[in-house]
């Protein structure tokens, strides 16, 4: 009886020792393991079906600007000097044809339109419309080679660290009719603060896929010698990799 | 007096029940470290301060303010400007002492949450699918004929009937109230938990929607969290009273003495 006093009362005081776990299992075998939830979500969710698109009336006009602030540089600056004559997109790494988009010849191309709920992972949720190339389309014309898993995409903004915004999704998420270099938000060219003159859009994911200011599309068949390694720059911070929960 | 025992608890039973006190601990402190990075609840589907229904803020510096209803109340110390997990105090909505991890770390809290979410619903469903084999579900599941003996049983526990109405193993109180948790909240706070996500979203819309949006269902969520927090009280307050020592021992060793507590609440 006793003993199985004992055994109760030290299941009770394991439960009120959880709190400090997360503190002091950092950067331990435990946290890899927590890191395993992520691989069981990818395969269950997966990219299926299309995010919900809305009317005209619920966009928000005051789209909320989130994230690291609009790039510093003198290149971008001149850029937007410019009106974005002298931005250029560039497509390579594991491609048949390397190439350079401007502005002017992503605008030439079939410009889709969605409005999308943009769901942040802090929480928040806000609708925008969001006008732009399939991203799908400039992988038609770069050609992906047989060994490419991933598009990179290397943005221009820095945080105070220098380290570089960069993000990530495989190739079906990619190709996923929804996925969008969007040019336009709520029916005018995006502004620097939302991450002009071209912004990922990716409504199936959380909102940090959605990466701005974005300036290469690199195709890889694996990110794991990119920046720190994890496919992104959030990623690289702890965040998953597969932002779809 | 000889004491009989039954065998309550299966051993798949027991296991589950404790794996579950341990994941309900980190889904709840997990969970607030996740809300403290929008400290706010709409009733909407995108974010919308026109249907905020409760709120935790600072103001300004060593004030705490929280909103419920449209009513604020000041809550310095407890919501909004309260111990930040790193040895002193700042604009946070929970407190450090009540998440995981203690400081401000939004990343490291959707790990542990989505970890134990997979943790509680798979105990969820292998102790579903082993009491369905082993036919002890059928005791627990509040039926159309326990209808009639709520009151009878209530009225016992009050003290004002003599005699509980005739059960089986478990009473029809204890089965209302584990058929609630098991079948209606618990499934409650998973499908609330899963439509937040975009990618469920997209692949189930109409999941989203049957709460109302996303918004909406993070408050469902919530919700659900605190109708979980809610039994979990009521549940340790009867184990506490209704022979703990017993309680303990029947769901550690699975057999359970009759005849010291006939109510045997929990």
């Amino acid at each position: 009886m006793k003993r199985r006093l004992f055994v109760a009362s030290s299941i009770a005081a394991a439960l009120g020792a959880c709190a400090p776990i997360g503190t002091k299992l950092n950067d331990s075998s435990f946290h890899e393991l927590l890191r395993g939830a992520e691989s069981l979500n990818y395969p269950l969710i997966g990219t299926h079906g299309l995010a919900r698109e809305y009317r005209e009336q619920d966009v928000d006009r005051d789209f909320r600007v989130n994230g690291l602030p609009a790039p510093q540089s003198s290149q971008y600056e001149r850029f937007v000097r410019d009106g974005f004559a002298s931005y250029r997109l560039r497509v390579d790494g594991a491609v048949q044809r390397r190439m350079t988009l401007s502005l002017a010849q992503l605008q030439r191309m079939p410009q889709t339109t969605q409005i999308t709920r943009h769901d942040c992972v802090e929480g928040w949720s806000a609708i925008g419309s969001w006008t732009g190339v399939r991203l799908s389309d400039v992988l038609d014309l770069a050609q992906p080679r047989d060994d490419a898993r991933f598009v990179v995409f290397h943005c221009m903004d820095v945080d105070d660290g220098g380290t570089q915004y960069y993000e990530s999704l495989d190739i079906r998420q990619a190709r996923h009719p929804q996925t969008l270099l969007s040019l336009r938000l709520n029916d005018r060219a995006i502004d620097p603060d939302h991450g002009a003159p071209v912004r990922l859009r990716v409504p199936t994911q959380l909102g940090y896929k959605s990466a701005k200011w974005v300036a290469r599309l690199e195709i890889v068949g694996s990110f794991a010698t990119l920046f720190g390694g994890h496919g992104g720059y959030w990623e690289d911070q702890g965040y998953e990799w597969y932002a779809g929960i | 007096m000889t004491v009989r025992a039954i065998h309550r608890y299966a051993l798949a039973t027991r296991i589950a029940h404790w794996l579950w006190v341990v994941a309900f601990a980190v889904l709840v402190s997990s969970g607030l470290q996740i809300f403290n990075a929008a400290p706010y609840l709409d009733a909407s589907d995108k974010s919308d301060p026109a249907h905020r229904v409760f709120a935790i803020g600072s103001p300004r510096d060593g004030v705490g303010e929280t909103m419920l209803f449209g009513r604020t109340f000041t809550t310095t110390g407890a919501l909004g400007w309260t111990d930040d997990g790193a040895g002193g105090a700042g604009a946070r909505a929970f407190p450090g002492w009540l998440t995981i991890p203690s400081y401000q770390d939004l990343a490291d809290g959707r790990r542990w949450h989505l970890f134990f979410a997979w943790i509680a619903a798979v105990c969820w469903l292998t102790w579903l699918v082993s009491s369905a084999i082993k036919g002890s579900l059928q005791k627990l599941v509040l039926r159309p004929s326990d209808l009639p003996k709520l009151w009878p049983m209530q009225a016992y526990y009050f003290h004002m009937r003599k005699e509980a109405p005739p059960h089986g193993v478990y009473n029809p109180l204890q089965k209302a109230a584990y058929t609630l948790l098991m079948f209606v909240l618990a499934p409650l706070v998973v499908l609330t938990g899963i439509a937040l996500a975009p990618g469920v979203d997209a692949a189930f819309p109409w999941l989203t929607v049957l709460f109302g949006g996303r918004q909406f269902a993070r408050l469902w969520h919530f919700a659900a969290m605190l109708a979980l927090l809610a039994f979990f009280a009521g549940h340790v307050l009867l184990v506490l009273t209704q022979g703990f020592v017993n309680q303990m021992n029947a769901m550690i060793t699975g057999w359970y003495r009759l005849g010291e507590h006939e109510g045997d609440g929990a």
